[in-house]
């Protein structure tokens, strides 16, 4: 029997997807490259997760598991091929423990729909992606996924307690933080699939605040706004959230969601504090001082649950709202120490004119997590070439300033030849060694966070398609 | 007591570089001739463990205690791992900022060596654990190579998050020799409050405080620990709050746990408010203090749903062996800490074994956290075996395959 064939046999045709134009589909994910695999399989439980490897083992097909989709640096993209097991049916709250605050779920549990079917007893969900109306907890575990409220709740692997894992083998196994032992766990959070297949996780839940407030700071330009952020931060005061958003970002959410920022600021700040009734007074008057002091030009502060849920809308549609700007977008990660945002900007500002290209910055300022979003239309291969050069360039500006090169979206396929601009090879030959005893034949989500050439000489999977086409 | 010549042997045996291209030498040299090292911060979580077989020699990483970078304005701070927590608290403070790394003896414990044991305090509920703040690490690893993980940002998702693997592996896979933190404003204001339990109201209590709306940064039921709390036990033990944040908010706070105590029958609520702080130190201490070689002290870990089963099984095998117990409860975490002694040496080394035993079979995860009697080698002192603990062996295998760092020292002799 063939591959398709073992497939079916094993987990229902209904499972298995192999005609061409299914294919295509998951040869994406929300990286401008692609490769489409050999089969697609949708498993219903961690057995038929630990069936398709075993047979991807046998046939020599390499595997790579799939959430939503919605990963930004090919994360999710077959390659070389292979087998695609997307966690699509695989999406139920299992358990949940009100009484110690935690869960256990599928991978393919849609990130924000935890929080919905939890909400009556209290508790939420703190890790936040952008993308959590689509994206999955299991994805978000893959690459360790921030959010707006990571800058005082932390990102997905402080909220990951325990999980069940298929291996390169096709066998199962557990981890969990009350287990003595090394963190697996934390670990494998933030492999992007490359140590092991993430078939349920255990959740750590939060109370939901007593009370949240929102605000609006609108400035004269980015760089009053960031230095606002770094005062804050300064001061002694840690928001829930900090997050900024350029005139160019304001211009298009306007015109999207109507969201009510000023659109004639240079950028505007979005500030969230959750916590107790009794100090938020004392919260908002100390932060709106700060914001003054480093030129406001207006504060508003959200008077509704209405209006929080739409200054909100607005931040976190804004990649999408860009859409009127240009065809395409292509949205940069790129993380440095807090001080150092507004020199940051100015050089993202500078490399994008240098390139012609228009960008624009929405960004969780409270993290020194910048977003540059670069506007281009793929047609045009000048402009594709500009939005390569300038990517590189902030990179390495970033890396310079004492930053990193991904701050919440991983490396995936997208950067790992960026990998050597902050690791050495001995940084990188260490990390090798957890590959090596998870997967030492390279089969799990192969051409992955490793550069080539980096632990992943060994084996090169049979004729597996390997098209990495422009999107 | 060590003789005189032991202690000049313990010395001669005893490596203490001032800088880590020295430790890696020593490691290096380790390495190349098959001598297993001890690895050691500052020796106050040397109970946990057994003690690494082989190893004629300790490396301690002391000496590199220099603090490397202090952004405060970011929030980021790099030190070395010799760097005691007392050392890197007050260089926090003034700049009123903190990290929440509760373990005992601040004044003595290491930053690499109490985040290689994985040390976990009260107040990790509220703030998370100290591997949430942990932004990156350079370690050596056992033939000598340096490297390292993670950065001085606080998000970032480069390459794999190595710092998790070492933070809790007891010094096995590596030598921590730096480590960058992201760090916290320092809470405006603390206060404790300290309260004896009356006869039959430890329930009521406990029950009290796991409704409180403002939850305390630590809560602590504590039976027995005299040198902890200043004073006499109640008869139904004594609770210990601790409470962190704006003025406002600890008002308020102190309000609700009067009114749910006073509820609970507790007629009476000592507070703390200047050396706050201090008295949770004491009770940090109180987690691994020893009475000198006939005591044990086991970390039951688990939900609080399950915290009186594990009281129970500990005091009624503590009576049925004729050694006496004490005991604190973490009533935000559900950890419950027993020290059990004897009358003396004699008696517990002659006892403790069975109780041992006896503990494993009703508590499977009970976890040796301090003993100074050699009878801890053939005690459980890892509680149950994890369910990876052959993906672990295999992790040490490929880190560290001449078992030269700590051999023998944590679970499944790893």
């Amino acid at each position: 029997m063939n591959l398709h064939e073992r497939l079916t046999e094993a987990l229902g045709r209904d499972a298995v997807k192999t005609q061409p134009e299914d294919l295509a589909v998951y040869a994406f994910d929300a990286y401008s490259q692609a490769a489409p695999p050999n089969a697609v399989v949708l498993p219903s439980s961690t057995q038929d997760v630990a069936a398709a490897v075993k047979i991807s083992n046998a046939c020599g097909e390499p595997v790579v598991p799939r959430g939503a989709g919605t990963g930004l640096c090919g994360g999710a993209v077959p390659a070389k091929g292979g087998v695609v097991i997307s966690f699509a049916r695989m999406n139920r709250l299992l358990a949940l423990d009100v009484r110690n605050k935690r869960a256990h779920v599928q991978p393919g549990l849609i990130n924000l729909e935890l929080s919905e079917q939890i909400r009556s007893s209290g508790l939420f969900y703190a890790p936040d992606p952008s993308s959590q109306k689509v994206s999955t907890i299991g994805g978000n575990c893959a690459t360790n996924a921030g959010g707006p409220h990571c800058l005082s709740y932390g990102t997905t692997v402080n909220h990951i307690l325990g999980l069940e894992i298929v291996d390169e083998r096709g066998e199962i196994f557990t981890t969990s933080l009350d287990d003595i032992g090394y963190d697996l766990t934390g670990t494998l959070v933030g492999s992007e699939g490359t140590l092991g297949i993430i078939c349920a996780i255990d959740v750590r839940l939060m109370k939901l605040p007593e009370s949240v407030r929102v605000w609006l700071a609108a400035f004269g330009d980015v760089e009053a706004a960031s230095e606002t952020v770094s005062a804050i931060i300064g001061a002694g005061i840690v928001p829930t959230a900090l997050e900024i958003m350029d005139d160019v970002i304001v211009g298009a959410v306007e015109a999207a969601y109507g969201a009510g920022y000023p659109t004639d600021a240079g950028a505007v700040l979005l500030i969230e504090q959750a916590g107790f009734a009794d100090d938020m007074d004392e919260r908002e008057s100390a932060i709106r001082e700060i914001a003054h002091e480093h030129g406001a030009i207006s504060w508003r502060a959200a008077k509704t649950q209405a209006e929080c849920d739409l200054l909100w809308a607005g931040r976190k549609g804004a990649a999408g709202a860009t859409g009127r700007y240009a065809p395409n977008y292509y949205i940069q990660d790129v993380c440095v120490p807090r001080s150092k945002l507004p020199t940051a900007l100015h050089s993202v500002t500078q490399s994008a004119r240098r390139h012609g290209l228009k960008v624009g910055n929405v960004f969780h300022a409270g993290d020194g997590n910048l977003h540059p979003l670069l506007m281009y239309d793929k047609r045009d291969r000048q402009q594709v070439a500009a939005v390569i050069g300038a990517g590189n360039e902030i990179l390495q500006t970033c890396v310079d300033l004492g930053g990193t090169i991904s701050g919440e979206h991983g490396i995936g396929y997208e950067k790992r030849d960026t990998l050597s601009l902050v690791f050495s090879t001995d940084d990188l030959a260490t990390m090798a060694k957890m590959r090596d005893v998870f997967d030492p034949r390279r089969v799990l989500n192969p051409e992955k966070i490793f550069p080539a050439g980096v632990g992943c000489a060994e084996v090169k999977p049979p004729d597996a398609a390997y098209v990495i086409s422009n999107r | 007591m060590l003789s005189q010549t032991a202690k000049a042997d313990a010395a001669a045996n005893r490596i203490v570089p001032k800088t880590v291209a020295k430790l890696q030498e020593a490691v290096r040299e380790a390495h190349q001739q098959g001598e297993p090292l001890v690895i050691e911060g500052g020796n106050t979580l040397s109970g946990m463990g057994k003690a690494p077989t082989r190893a004629a020699r300790t490396l301690c990483t002391s000496a590199l205690r220099k603090i490397h970078a202090y952004s405060f304005a970011d929030l980021t701070i790099s030190v070395g791992a010799g760097i005691t927590l007392r050392g890197l608290r007050s260089a926090l403070a003034e700049h009123g900022q903190f990290i929440p790394l509760d373990a005992p003896c601040a004044q003595r414990a290491t930053v690499g060596g109490t985040l290689a044991a994985g040390w976990l305090g009260p107040r990790r509920h509220l703030y998370g654990r100290p591997r949430d703040y942990v932004i990156g690490t350079q370690i050596v690893l056992a033939d000598g190579t340096l490297a390292h993980a993670g950065g001085m940002v606080v998000k970032n998702v480069t390459g794999y998050d190595m710092s998790k693997l070492y933070i809790g592996s007891f010094g096995t896979l590596g030598i921590l020799t730096s480590v960058n933190f992201k760090t916290l404003p320092a809470p405006q204001s603390a206060r404790v409050f300290i309260a004896k339990l009356p006869e039959n109201s430890r329930l009521r209590a406990i029950n009290a405080i796991a409704q409180l709306n403002v939850p305390p940064a630590a809560a602590l039921w504590v039976y027995g620990f005299r040198k902890a709390i200043d004073g006499e036990d109640g008869n139904d033990g004594r609770i210990f709050i601790l409470h962190e944040g704006s003025a406002a908010l600890i008002e308020r706070a102190s309000r609700d746990v009067r009114t749910a105590l006073g509820r609970a029958g507790v007629p009476e609520t000592q507070i703390i408010d200047t050396g706050a702080l201090g008295a949770f130190d004491r009770i940090l201490d109180a987690c691994s203090a020893t009475i000198g070689q006939r005591s044990i002290t086991y970390r039951f870990s688990g939900n609080l749903d399950d915290a009186e089963t594990r009281l129970r099984a500990t005091y009624v095998a503590t009576h049925q062996s004729g050694l006496a117990a004490e005991s604190l409860l973490d009533l935000m975490n559900g950890d419950l800490y027993a020290r059990i002694s004897g009358k003396d040496a004699h008696a517990f080394c002659e006892r403790i074994e069975a109780l041992d035993d006896a503990l494993h079979v009703q508590i499977p995860k009970a976890v040796v956290v301090a003993c100074e009697s050699p009878i801890r080698q053939v005690l459980n002192v890892w509680g149950s075996t994890p369910a990876a603990l052959d993906r672990m062996r295999a992790v040490k295998a490929t880190f560290d395959p001449a078992g030269t760092l700590n051999p023998g020292r944590f679970i499944g002799d790893i």
